[in-house]
């Protein structure tokens, strides 16, 4: 496994470093001492496992395409921006725009989200073990939200096609979004999901899939005609 | 952008306030290069108010400095202690002297003087430039005490000088300081209303409202706790905003959660920061950070 000590060393010369080793064939990758720096680990386009034994800043895993990142402590804004695909696992809590505009792979939070989880999202899932703040889902395009506990003001605001489920209370739903029954195929979905991302101990305190409920879009936003204004009044 | 940061000290030492303060603002200096500053908040002086004074912004400090004592001597101020470094003269007074009196005395008697900080416990410095020029001139990794805020500043809209950098001092009500990130838009409509009660403002800094916004709330009876509160109704805007009195220090984040805004809490301190690197940086080992919620009003009794 290979190793990249981020002590007394700036971002670029830590990110140089993982990128020069994932060159020398390094499949796995250990980054110690991160230390909430900004901007580690972004634009990695190879299937490599980066684990990192603390907390990360701004931007961690942003426009990846393929890695497979762990996260030992939490990370702040705009954690996995534009992902392309692979998978971001973060053991603490994430801050605001986590998971923002991606278009597949996978984000799994084992604590809390704070505001705008997942906006503009185009495709992959996030899975929260805890609670979503302000905002989640703001302007969804397709992909899949999950929160097993509570979530926050103005959820899924002014969605497109991406599908929430929340296991726990919703304190608001945001412009346009229903709740709707889920079906057997989502309570499937929602345990084989759980199941496969959160640890033993972290799964057995959720709910199952069955008993969350299931926030999508009420289309009279995204696909309305200006002219239809009695519809338009009716969404807002 | 801007940089916050906030520290209580929990343990009964009180020895480390200015180091951390310090290692937070140089985390986030690269959020704001403009100026930095911090209110630090020390050990209680038996009733006596400590004042700070700007002695201007265009030199001739040497020259104002010996102004202001003599002052002090002229109106009786039994003022004690008195030094001076760099731009600002410090001295103390009696706790039971007439405040409103004294800083209209100070500051009418030269326009570029003005009363930074008055407290029991508060004392603030600020400067343009950064953390590093902030310790060189002042050495504020030395200074004791239980909790304060710090500040680095990246200027949007006013001037970038001593009296524009925060923190901000209420400018009257003793032991009251705050730091704020974001922009305050219904400032303007709020600082007619101020105006029109007398209330003088010293800069055209949006934040330097919230410290006359808070001080106002807090003069009606209200908590700290309600005051944040009351916030959230009356300012518009986006805002991050960390407070301090004698005896609380607390933060409110606006409804929009537009402006970040992190805390860690052990049995050891209280931290809240714009960014965890600040927080991390300055207080090394094993604790959570999280944002705060939207709408998130927390405060700690010192």
């Amino acid at each position: 496994m290979g190793e990249v000590n981020c002590d007394g060393r700036s971002t670029q010369e830590i990110n140089a470093e993982i990128k020069q080793q994932i060159k020398q064939g390094a499949t796995e990758i250990l980054v110690r001492n991160p230390g909430a720096r900004h901007n580690l680990g972004v634009a990695i386009l190879e299937p490599v496992a980066i684990r990192l034994d603390g907390s990360v800043g701004y931007y961690c895993g942003g426009l990846i395409d393929g890695p497979n990142f762990e996260i030992a402590g939490s990370a702040g804004w705009g954690l996995a921006e534009s992902m392309m695909n692979g998978q971001v696992v973060v053991r603490g809590n994430v801050g605001n725009g986590a998971a923002a505009a991606i278009r597949g792979g996978t984000v799994v939070v084992h604590q809390d989200a704070a505001a705008r989880l997942g906006v503009s999202m185009k495709g992959g899932t996030v899975l929260v073990a805890g609670n979503c703040g302000y905002m989640a889902g703001f302007m969804g395009q397709k992909g899949t939200i999950i929160v097993c506990g509570d979530a926050g003001e103005a959820f899924a605001d002014s969605m497109y096609e991406t599908v929430c489920f929340v296991g726990g209370r919703i304190t608001e739903l945001g412009t346009d979004a229903v709740i709707e029954e889920p079906s057997t195929a989502d309570a499937e979905l929602l345990d084989s999901t759980l199941a496969k991302h959160l640890p033993p101990e972290l799964r057995k305190s959720k709910p199952a899939g069955r008993n969350f409920k299931k926030v999508v879009s009420g289309r009279k936003l995204w696909n309305f005609d200006k002219r239809e204004w009695k519809t338009w009044q009716e969404a807002l | 952008m801007c940089g916050i940061a906030g520290f209580l000290d929990k343990t009964k030492e009180h020895s480390g306030l200015g180091r951390v303060l310090l290692d937070m603002l140089t985390a986030l200096a690269c959020r704001g290069p403009d100026s930095a500053g911090v209110a630090l908040f020390g050990p209680s002086t038996n009733g006596h108010f400590v004042v700070k004074v700007k002695l201007g912004n265009h030199g001739e400090s040497a020259l104002r400095a010996e102004r202001l004592s003599g002052l002090l001597k002229s109106i009786g101020a039994g003022a004690r202690e008195f030094s001076t470094v760099a731009a600002y003269a410090r001295f103390v007074v009696d706790g039971g002297i007439d405040l409103t009196n004294l800083i209209a005395s100070i500051e009418r008697s030269d326009g570029e003087m003005e009363v930074v900080s008055v407290g029991r416990n508060l004392e603030i410095v600020k400067q343009v430039g950064s953390p590093a020029n902030l310790e060189q001139t002042y050495a504020i990794a030395q200074f004791c005490g239980t909790h304060g805020l710090g500040h680095t500043r990246l200027s949007t809209e006013s001037r970038v000088d001593l009296s524009h950098s925060q923190p901000f001092w209420s400018h009257g009500r003793p032991d009251l300081a705050i730091v704020h990130n974001g922009h305050i838009t219904n400032y303007h409509k709020l600082r007619r209303v101020y105006q029109q009660r007398g209330i003088r403002f010293y800069t055209e800094n949006d934040s330097e409202v919230v410290a006359i916004y808070l001080s106002d709330q807090l003069g009606k009876g209200r908590t700290l706790e309600d005051s944040l509160h009351a916030m959230l109704r009356d300012l518009d805007g986006s805002f991050s905003c960390l407070v301090a009195t004698a005896t609380q220090f607390g933060f409110v984040k606006d409804p929009f959660a537009l402006k970040p805004l992190l805390w860690a809490e052990t049995d050891g301190f209280v931290a809240v920061a714009n960014e965890e690197i600040a927080i991390r940086s300055a207080l090394p080992g094993a604790y959570q950070v999280r944002e705060a919620e939207v709408k998130e009003v927390r405060v700690w009794e010192r």
